[in-house]
């Protein structure tokens, strides 16, 4: 009988419970259109302000008012048209580069061209060559100052000259005179670069644009009293001295076509059979006229310059070779250059030590568009492979910065969690003030020795005043070790470099999304096992020269890199160290050595560049420093700080009284930035592409004839990206529904029960 | 088994504001599009750009119709996010409708270009311009593309006009691909004068 009752007891219920339901569906409905059009009119704001950056960003429109920049209404359409070629021969260990720029003169006028042009940091500059028609100019290095002068005599008397200064280790100037109406002028640059080595994997990179610098406005500033000044004195120290130099004019991707059309040829000699060939950024074609070159070319012609230019390859065999060692004779000396690579040892005694790492990221205006999904990635990535033992933080900065935790925390669930989901809110916005999160970076309260301290610091290293950093981590370095992660298209790799140089850890560049993995992978390979420390080099007969000095630590997977001057090739080198808590030699016979080229250079190079980073921890005085720099480079021909490369054309060209205009160049916007973010807001009405694009294809006509090569036949793609046009509002709302429809039957479950509890 | 009292009302909460989420979107489409219609109007009287709202910052540029199936919406200048949400959006560094080249328009495949669907191969596309001018496009044809390979040359001969939407139509995520309505202009009798 109790059955019976309870279906009667449902039916009569269930009158009321389908009222309810409409009620409840009506009641929901009033509610989703009273929050929708609350929502609609409160959000408005918001989404419409999106960030209106106030950034400190030059441009030398600002910065050189006074000086003649060729500007008509429509920008810098008439400006010197630039097409560059880029040639680059990999003999074994060493890459040799000749980049050749094409400055052309469209307008009526005589003008003078700079331009603003990126190299890879190791690079060893040591050659200009100016063609004007078929005379071919040869530069010679000198003292900065000089070089200056002499450029200068020769613009003011309407000869030909051009000009190669170095504004930073990866940032070079190229100035050119007197380019008549119509006319065109080539200028070609030689350098000399190590190939890099990680793991099995070789790889070389070419910057092909300057990514707009953060420039922080002056805020300590000194006074500088002359000495015969009788108390008057002039104010100084703007963290970016010449910021003008290095803030050329940036094209919006949106309004131009994109400049400087680059045509790239490698010849890939790397001494071993070749495994895979990859080209990371853009597409390329192979040749192969012989069995141990390799020649490519970009697959679609010339490109836009406005990302770096990655390969790497890899040897054939399974096993890569550990060591590599190459001689040169120059003069009376003989250069040598080795790679080793330290085996993986297992260690056998102690646990690795647990690790607090500290994890910065940067979130300013310049890593908009995809760096910071990238960056976003690669943190949260990290953050998922700590182990329960170790300790962490995360900072954040723009031109603000915000600590997480107060202090280091341990890696549990929960504060995973929650640095998780607080990285991935992040926005990317606002000025880069990367010293004072360095700074916080670095404080070490805990000082704990129980835990290894390393700082991973993820940024695009869009700075200008990479000195200030420098100077930063080699004061308060202490016994944190830092790991630069290089995001974007195209990062600063000077900084990078010398910031994992001076915090003794090491540089892993992303440069796209899919990266990210695999490079974090290879940089937690790094964190987590023990590096090779106490690294010392000793020739058994030679007298040697060896740099680096102090052979810094080095990680899993990445080579020993060693160039040394020699008096005599005899004996053998020995290079002893200790992994983890075993130690290790090894000892190479220097007659094994192979031939090598240009390694005089990338030992010249190498010893500036340590006489850079004595300057920067106050371990030389400045002069003596400079002094070491300026012998070194003139004797190896090199463009450092202190010199520059100077051509002059003998025959005057310009008439007497004709005016010289200065042009200077624009560059792309590098591939995957965000112009309103970096610049602000962009001119409201884009100005019409056709003339722009015009000029840019007759550029690249003139690579063409000018190569005397074959025609450019491919030319740049020229279509349109369309934007994304799918809303997630059909995924919403059926959500929606769906938690609504398991609420109801939850409620009507629930009502079902207590009824019956309460008959029972 | 009792749940807990909180997890009811949470689980509703959760699926209102979902919901409300959703809706918005297709409330904010509507409500701007009205908006939109007026500072349109305003805009063809007084032959100045004018704003739908005063802190907007985009502008109408155009009227697009398809008589045939009664569609019509208000193009936005650029097609940032933003201004997609309000109405289809008159593509970066393509041509005005009307002038030489290809004209791209783009909206959300679920609000204001949910009608592209039911555009089929000779119907017609009139376009009315913000200063007022007006144009009437054939389409011709219909294709599904790549976003960043969608083959358009905004600077090739002739007269055109591309719609472009989030294809397929009916998914409910992002996707890469988008569809495409091209039509070509027709040559209206004045001009052949």
């Amino acid at each position: 009988m109790t059955t019976c009752d309870e279906i009667e007891a449902d039916k009569r219920s269930e009158q009321p419970g389908l009222i309810r339901l409409v009620l409840f569906f009506v009641m929901q409905g009033v509610a989703v259109i009273l929050v929708g059009f609350a929502a609609l009119f409160l959000s408005f704001e918001p989404v419409w302000s999106a960030e209106r950056l106030s950034a400190n960003y030059l441009k030398p429109g600002d910065a050189r008012s006074g000086s003649l920049l060729i500007k008509n209404e429509e920008g810098y359409a008439d400006a010197s048209r630039l097409g560059i070629d880029v040639d680059l021969t990999v003999s074994g260990p060493t890459v040799r580069a000749r980049v050749t720029q094409i400055f052309r003169n469209p307008t009526q006028d005589w003008v003078e061209a700079v331009y603003v042009y990126p190299f890879p940091s190791g690079g060893a500059v040591d050659t200009l060559k100016m063609v004007i028609g078929d005379r071919v100019v040869v530069g010679d290095i000198k003292e900065r100052q000089q070089a200056k002068i002499i450029y200068e005599q020769a613009k003011q008397n309407g000869q030909k000259a051009a000009l190669t200064e170095q504004e930073r280790p990866n940032i070079f100037t190229n100035s050119v005179a007197n380019i008549g109406p119509g006319e065109t002028v080539l200028v070609q640059i030689e350098y000399q670069e190590p190939v890099q080595q990680s793991g099995n994997e070789f790889s070389l990179r070419v910057p092909m644009v300057v990514a707009p610098r953060y420039n922080p406005a002056p805020v300590v500033q000194s006074v500088e009293f002359r000495p015969d000044g009788g108390g008057w004195g002039a104010v100084k120290s703007d963290p970016v001295p010449d910021r003008d130099r290095i803030s050329p004019e940036v094209l919006d991707p949106a309004s131009n076509a994109p400049v400087n059309p680059t045509r790239i040829t490698v010849r890939l000699q790397a001494g071993f059979p070749l495994g895979e060939v990859k080209s990371l950024h853009h597409a390329i074609k192979t040749e192969k006229p012989d069995a141990n070159t390799s020649i490519l070319r970009l697959a679609e012609g010339p490109v836009p310059a406005d990302r770096d230019f990655e390969l790497t390859w890899k040897p054939a065999a399974e096993k890569t070779p550990s060591v590599g060692l190459f001689r040169e004779r120059v003069g009376d000396s003989d250069y040598l250059l080795a790679f080793v690579t330290p085996p993986a040892v297992e260690q056998a005694q102690q646990k690795p030590l647990p690790r607090e790492v500290i994890f910065v990221i940067d979130n300013s205006g310049s890593m908009g568009g995809v760096s910071i999904i990238q960056a976003k990635a690669s943190l949260i990535y990290a953050l998922g492979r700590l182990q329960p033992n170790d300790r962490f933080n995360v900072i954040r900065f723009d031109h603000t910065m915000e600590v997480l935790f107060p202090s280091a925390v341990p890696a549990d669930r929960e504060h995973i969690g929650r640095a998780t989901s607080y990285v991935g809110a992040l926005q990317a916005s606002g000025g880069t003030e990367m010293v004072p999160a360095m700074r916080a970076a670095l404080s070490d309260n805990a000082g704990d020795a129980n835990y290894i301290r390393q700082v991973v610091f993820l940024t695009d290293g869009a700075i200008g005043n990479e000195q200030q950093l420098f100077e930063t981590i080699s004061a308060l370095r202490g016994r944190s070790r830092i790991f630069m992660v290089g995001i974007g298209s195209a990062p600063n790799t000077y900084l990078m470099t010398r910031a994992a140089e001076l915090g003794r850890g090491t540089f892993t560049h992303i440069g796209s999304v899919e990266q990210v993995e695999e490079r974090m992978r290879g940089l937690f390979a790094k964190l987590e096992n023990p590096a090779v420390t106490n690294l010392t080099a000793k020739f058994s007969d030679a007298a040697a020269d060896i740099t680096p000095v102090a052979i810094p630590d080095v990680y899993r997977d990445e080579p020993l890199v060693l160039a040394a001057k020699l008096d005599k090739l005899a004996g053998s080198v020995e290079i002893k160290g200790r992994i983890g808590d075993r130690p290790w030699v090894v000892t190479l016979p220097l007659a094994n050595a192979a031939e090598g080229k240009g390694l005089s250079k990338l030992w010249a190079r190498r010893k500036i560049a340590d006489a850079e980073v004595a300057r920067t921890t106050r371990q030389a005085n400045p002069e003596d420093a400079d002094k070491t720099i300026l012998a070194l480079a003139l004797e190896h021909q090199l463009v450092t700080r202190l010199t520059s490369l100077v051509a002059v054309d003998k025959t005057p060209s310009r008439p007497q009284g004709e005016p010289l205009k200065v042009s200077e160049l624009p560059i792309n916007l590098p591939a995957g930035w965000d112009f309103e973010k970096v610049f602000g807001e962009r001119p409201r009405v884009p100005a019409a592409p056709a003339e722009r694009r015009a000029g840019a294809d007759e550029a690249q006509v003139q690579v063409a004839a000018l190569k005397r090569a074959q025609p450019v036949t491919t030319q740049a793609p020229n279509t349109v990206t369309l934007p994304r046009t799918a809303t997630d509002a059909e995924l919403k709302m059926i959500a929606g529904v769906i938690l609504l429809t398991v609420s109801l039957i939850l409620l009507v479950l629930n009502r079902r029960q207590r009824r019956q509890m309460s008959r029972r | 088994m009792r749940l807990p009292r909180f997890v009811l009302p949470l689980l509703a909460l959760a699926g209102l504001l979902l919901f409300g989420q959703g809706a918005y979107i297709h409330a904010k489409a509507l409500v701007a599009q009205v908006l939109l219609e007026h500072a349109f109007e305003k805009a063809i009287a007084t032959g100045r750009e004018t704003k739908p709202w005063s802190w907007a910052d985009t502008w109408p540029v155009a009227r697009i119709e398809v008589k045939r199936i009664h569609a019509s919406a208000i193009v936005l200048a650029g097609s940032s996010g933003q201004a997609l949400a309000f109405g289809p959006g008159h593509v970066e560094r393509t041509p005005n409708a009307g002038e030489r080249g290809v004209a791209v328009y783009s909206a959300h495949r679920d609000t204001h270009f949910a009608f592209l669907k039911n555009i089929v191969v000779g119907d017609e596309i009139e376009v009315t311009r913000s200063d007022g001018k007006h144009f009437r496009y054939r389409v011709d044809a219909a294709s599904v593309v790549h976003f960043d390979a969608s083959g358009i040359d905004p600077f090739a001969d002739g007269h055109h006009l591309v719609l472009s939407t989030c294809w397929p139509f009916d998914a409910l995520t992002q996707g890469p691909e988008r569809y495409l309505v091209h039509a070509t202009m027709i040559v209206s009798v004045p001009d052949l004068h």
